[in-house]
């Protein structure tokens, strides 16, 4: 029981990070970056480039390099997700939602296959490896190296949270999910918010790319597809557009799929998980922690 | 977004659109081309059309077949040919996708080739099957295991290599002999890798011997398979067998052992890759099983074959050389038996040959045109290769 918990915490603050770039661009402009998911995979080859050009270097640092290839690698999808926003996003600002839907669908083709371009269709194996020693706590399997990676991901979610709710960048985006023509009038440079809105995000899927490589040790170009939908998920889930919301929403889907798992077997999962989706939309919308949208794709 | 057609293409199932697209090609070309080659049935070159990835996911495997097969060419030319004719191989690039497959099959069938000794990818041979059957052509498919490529009962198609009920045998076969008492199965969910799992799930109830304790499927492409290894050790196996492709086998071995199972692990013939021992890590790739089908390193006697390999191509043969090696052969006696490149003629005579040597023992085709015996053989991985570790014999 309690390995089944810890689990689905640990998959599911993997799910938290990338739901809550999904769920910022979302509460700011209203579309689904599908392209978010890609990001998490630059990300991942992003530092995978960076150990590998490390290498003697990294492997003797061990963890403290792969902090260092995490802080750069953030700044580097963060950019990726700047340009992203600049070149496809800001100048369909005024266009119908679906056309920017769509131009986010092609852009998340763009970044697979480009990747695959650069890096080959062949999976690559991370040069520096997190498998430690493993503790028992109350009867769970834990490695220290999860728990840091764990301890990473609530850092960075709270340092979000301090960002939006503290900061006046943070104001400003609430401002402008709230109303962004009167954020406007107010003074507010709304596409210079929208670009931090990308950057913030980016970076936090960038970190889970990171990490994620890092730990499970496997990467390839299309990594970020299928958590790119579990993301998405748990960002319906927690209330689309909530920041708070998008880490609960992780963190359940993550419990749901290894909780489907061990009551129903593998095969299941995914129609347990997304059975509760569906309930979701169809009960509650809005989500967990959602507010009330009155506006829906 | 893209769909998992472009991540799992090996041995899957054909996509409707790729079958379709197949149809509507062999409905263009069918007037054009007219059923078989006609006058050249008894003279001129004896051509030879091989469809194998040069591209795409699979591009490692293509070169290994067609040089393979190449040799075999080379060698039955220098020895005079078939009664006189030469050999002609053709060699185009199915990138292990349907529609690429077909389109590379009609342009093969327009080329007039007399028989096909190609095919890798289940998923990308199938929608070839009605394409080289219309056209007449024979098929001695080299790689391409699934037995959906027999279920169809054609005629002019034919199996160099073990189908996974084979496999499922074999596999239960090692267990039996290895001594496991408490079998796990995992599978991608995907049709081939399903399949064996499932027959090998069957085999182990009627066998009386090891019990089967769990049977897991996981969806392919993702990178956390804790929960679903944590439903296996749960039945707490002492034999852990996976049947899917070696991106996800390598994760979850990492992950079996990382929860702490001790207990053997095999693999099917998709997860023998150099990539499977990386990606599962140094610590935990070594004394992995696997089920495969003879390569060129794990067969005695063949250094002669292999250094006339090297020496041909400057590079040493890998999984499917052999194969692809003795589909030429095998095409070359049913002509030489057949006495003509008619499809009939062909078709009986591949039917009728009993005995004749190839690397996987000699060769009698059952009534569903498969090995009567699969040559699937268990390796074992010693530093980061695999080995021979039991023939099976």
């Amino acid at each position: 029981m309690s390995q089944l918990i810890w689990n689905g915490l640990f998959v599911g603050s993997f799910y938290a990070l990338v739901a809550l770039g999904y769920s910022m661009v979302y509460g700011i402009i209203k579309l689904l970056n599908f392209a978010h998911g890609d990001i998490y995979m630059l990300g991942a080859f992003a530092g995978f480039a960076m150990l590998t050009v490390g290498g003697g270097l990294a492997t003797s640092f061990g963890f403290v390099a792969l902090l260092v290839v995490l802080v750069l690698a953030m700044l580097l999808t963060g950019t990726a997700g700047l340009v992203l926003e600049r070149v496809a996003y800001r100048p369909l600002r005024g266009a119908p939602r679906l056309s920017v839907l769509i131009t986010a669908v092609g852009a998340s083709f763009a970044l697979e296959y480009g990747m695959r371009l650069v890096a080959g269709p062949n999976p690559q194996v991370y040069p520096v490896r997190l498998a430690g020693t493993s503790l028992h706590i109350l009867g769970a399997r834990i490695t220290l190296e999860q728990l840091a990676l764990v301890g990473i991901a609530v850092a960075l979610m709270a340092g979000l949270q301090y960002l939006v709710m503290g900061t006046s960048t943070g104001r400003a985006m609430r401002a402008i999910s709230m109303d962004p023509k009167a954020s406007l009038f107010m003074g507010i440079n709304v596409d210079k918010v929208i670009a931090r809105t990308f950057f913030l995000g980016s970076a936090l899927a960038g970190a889970a790319g990171v990490m994620a490589g890092a730990y499970y040790g496997k990467i390839d170009f299309l990594m970020g597809f299928i958590i790119g939908l579990k993301a998405f998920t748990a960002a319906v889930i927690g209330g689309i557009g909530n920041i708070k919301g998008a880490m609960l929403g992780g963190l359940t889907l993550g419990m749901l799929e290894s909780f489907g798992t061990a009551w129903l077997g593998g095969e299941w999962r995914d129609v347990f998980a997304f059975a509760f989706l569906i309930l979701f939309l169809t009960v509650r919308p809005t989500g967990i922690l959602g507010e009330r949208v009155t506006e829906r794709v | 977004m893209s769909s998992s057609v472009f991540r799992r293409p090996r041995r899957m199932v054909a996509l409707a659109g790729g079958a379709v697209a197949a149809m509507l090609l062999t409905g263009c070309g069918g007037g054009l081309l007219g059923g078989d080659s006609g006058g050249s049935a008894e003279e001129g070159p004896i051509v030879l059309g091989m469809v194998t990835p040069l591209s795409g996911s699979s591009a490692a495997i293509g070169p290994y077949m067609k040089n393979g097969a190449k040799l075999a060419v080379d060698e039955i030319n220098s020895d005079g040919g078939v009664d006189g004719r030469e050999l002609k191989l053709i060699v185009e690039d199915g990138a292990c996708d349907a529609k690429t497959a077909a389109a590379a099959a009609n342009k093969l069938v327009t080329q007039e080739v007399d028989i096909s000794v190609g095919g890798y990818c289940s998923g990308a041979t199938l929608p070839t099957l009605p394409i080289f059957n219309k056209a007449g052509v024979p098929m001695l498919i080299p790689a391409a295991n699934s037995t959906e490529l027999v279920d169809q009962g054609l005629d002019n198609v034919f199996l160099i290599n073990g189908t996974g009920t084979q496999q499922a045998d074999a596999a239960v076969a090692y267990m039996e002999k290895a001594g496991a008492t408490k079998v796990a199965l995992m599978d991608d969910n995907t049709s081939y890798s399903f399949d064996i799992a499932d027959l090998t799930g069957e085999r182990l109830k009627e066998s009386g011997g090891p019990e089967l304790v769990a049977h897991e499927s996981v969806t392919a492409g993702e990178s956390d398979y804790s929960a679903n290894v944590n439903a296996v050790l749960k039945a707490d196996p002492d034999f852990v067998y996976w049947t899917g492709y070696y991106q996800e086998g390598g994760l979850i071995i990492r992950q079996l052992r990382q929860a702490g199972y001790d207990g053997a692990v095999m693999v099917g013939d998709g997860s023998v890759d150099a990539k499977l021992m990386e990606i599962a890590g140094d610590q935990n790739a070594d004394g992995i099983l696997a089920t495969m089908t003879q390569t060129p390193d794990t067969i005695e006697g063949a250094e002669d074959w292999i250094s006339n390999y090297k020496d041909k191509f400057g590079s040493a043969p890998g999984p499917y050389s052999t194969q692809s090696y003795d589909a030429v052969r095998v095409a070359a006696e049913a002509v030489k038996n057949a006495g003509s490149t008619e499809t009939g003629a062909v078709i009986d005579a591949l039917e009728g040959i009993d005995g004749f040597e190839l690397f996987s023992g000699p060769l009698k085709f059952t009534d569903e045109h498969t090995l009567s015996s699969g040559g699937f053989q268990i390796l074992e991985s010693q530093d980061g290769t695999f080995v021979l570790k039991d023939s099976l014999q």
